[in-house]
């Protein structure tokens, strides 16, 4: 990898339920803002990489041909909630491999078209035959969690009242309201020891980005935008016995190597995006990431070291829970939150002085698999 | 390598499984397999190794009982309109290498935890684990 790889716009639309509008309508506005606020021409994007898990064929291509977009490659990219980030990841390698200069990345998912409920796993898979849905896995990694550490379900309840007090200064958040500890755990059920508001929601969103090689950068008088310091994607890996919940290998060894690609560690980064999509994962990516030791995950958000004034702010979008979930949107929305950190345009919820930023975010809902695909990126201000 | 023929590969028929179930000598168990070339244990019938990729593979009986890893209680989702309890059962073979299967539990006088001992049984075709102790005091397990 010789170019230097950089994030020049980005744009979303809020999350949310939008019912009237399809693949199309969910996508084409952001993809008409992140061209302008680059300062580029359609004629200038050498490829287009679009994630999402249930758009069904030519995703890509129907959003694209909307503005005439077309004639250079597109590749539509499915791996579950990291489809975007994946599809990012691949516009990265081709950029730093020299095969493009400028490559657009899309993130849309419409879940709405479902009518409700659990995301839609692959019949075929052995464990979702036996109805295994993605709130029994978090939540019997939380049961797990809660049994062998310091911690409580009102840990829980805290994440998600640290992510609703977040998404609240977030005008593209799908839940804008703050909540309580007692109302967290007084919400409906849904799998124990998860309640509603420890789940993120359903909806609809997009979110579009432009990528630049440093060459491109300087020919088309590009914004300075932010530097990819790293970009990891890894698959599961089986196994078929004993295998710690608490402890979800994927994501240990992609936040390994993305710090060692980008050549920085936990203690630098000002924020992180994580794949909080129910309450008990950010406390397991806290000790994925470094951020504390095994078993004190909990102390961290007690102590209100990952929310804004502490050591790192974890999730200043919202998150998941607070921000939405459309599925292949996630990726690519978390990672217009780190351009908007880093550029100093998040407004009300900015980390003064943003620097380094890390997003995370995982593909599941396959049996034997921790995760089906893992994708972190580190970003750096330019 | 030039000059061979091509190979004729063959799609696996994996759909006319019957699923998880089977009947064996010692009665009904969860169907397993076993690589006769590394000793790896699967969940399943499965016609490859995920270790070694060995094809040469065997069906067996999984144990009648194992370990509770952890479990939920799902409030109307999974299939069901009431509440489901569910989990993860490890099951340990005579060669130490386990075997991880969802499972439906049926929950007994004693709460289900993590760790407990939990015990196969059947409903004709529905099967589930079943805290060990529990089983013990009502006899309905297979154990």
């Amino acid at each position: 990898m010789s170019e230097q790889v950089y994030v020049v716009s980005a744009a979303m639309i809020p999350f949310g339920k939008h019912r009237s509008s399809s693949y199309v309508g969910l996508a084409v506005s952001p993809l008409i803002d992140a061209l302008r606020t680059a300062g580029i021409d359609k004629s200038d994007v050498d490829a287009v990489y679009v994630g999402h898990s249930y758009g069904g064929m030519m995703t890509g291509q129907r959003i694209t041909k909307e503005i005439g977009l077309g004639t250079v490659p597109t590749l539509n990219v499915d791996n579950a909630c990291s489809s975007g980030a994946s599809a990012l990841h691949e516009a990265w390698t081709a950029i730093a491999q020299g095969q493009a200069e400028v490559a657009v990345v899309i993130g849309v998912e419409k879940l709405t078209q479902f009518g409700g409920g659990t995301l839609p796993l692959s019949p075929e898979d052995r464990e979702v035959k036996q109805g295994l849905v993605m709130p029994a896995v978090y939540a019997m990694r939380a049961t797990r969690y809660l049994y062998e550490n310091d911690a409580d379900v009102t840990d829980l309840a805290r994440v998600s009242v640290k992510a609703r007090r977040h998404g609240a200064l977030n005008p593209f958040a799908q839940f804008r309201q703050e909540v309580t500890v007692e109302q967290v755990l007084a919400a409906r059920p849904v799998a124990d020891p998860l309640t509603l508001l420890m789940c993120c929601p359903t909806g609809d969103g997009a979110a579009v980005t432009v990528l630049a090689s440093e060459r491109a950068r300087a020919r088309l008088r590009l914004p300075r935008g932010i530097r990819v310091a790293a970009s990891v994607l890894h698959s599961g890996q089986v196994e078929e016995g004993f295998r710690d919940m608490t402890k979800p290998e994927i994501s240990y060894d992609s936040a390994r190597d993305a710090y060692a690609q980008a050549g920085i560690g936990p203690d630098d980064l000002d924020l992180i995006e994580l794949h909080d999509a129910f309450s008990i994962a950010e406390l397991v990516y806290y000790e994925a990431f470094g951020l504390t030791g095994k078993r004190s995950a909990a102390a961290l958000l007690r102590d209100g070291r990952t929310t804004f004034g502490g050591d790192v702010v974890v999730n200043p979008s919202g998150g998941l829970l607070a921000k939405g979930h459309p599925v292949g949107a996630s990726g690519v929305a978390q990672v217009a939150e780190a351009f908007w950190q880093l550029t100093g345009q998040a407004g009300a919820r900015q980390v003064p002085g943003a620097r380094w930023a890390l997003t995370h975010v995982t593909g599941g809902g396959t049996a034997g698999l921790d995760h089906g695909a893992c994708t972190v990126h580190v970003f750096e201000a330019a | 390598m030039a000059g061979d023929e091509a190979v004729a590969s063959a799609p696996v028929a994996d759909l006319d499984s019957d699923g998880l179930l089977g009947d064996f000598p010692a009665g009904r168990r969860l169907v397993g397999t076993r690589c006769d070339q590394c000793g790896a244990a699967m969940i399943g019938t499965r016609v490859v190794c995920s270790a070694c990729v060995s094809q040469a593979v065997s069906r067996i009986a999984l144990p009648a009982a194992g370990v509770l890893y952890s479990f939920t209680r799902l409030h109307g989702l999974g299939g069901g309109a009431g509440v489901r309890p569910v989990g993860y059962v490890d099951l340990d073979l005579e060669s130490g290498r386990g075997v991880r299967t969802l499972a439906d539990l049926r929950e007994g006088a004693v709460p289900l935890r993590p760790d407990m001992r939990v015990v196969f049984g059947t409903d004709g075709d529905d099967w589930f684990f079943t805290p060990a102790e529990s089983a013990d005091e009502a006899g309905s397990s297979d154990e």
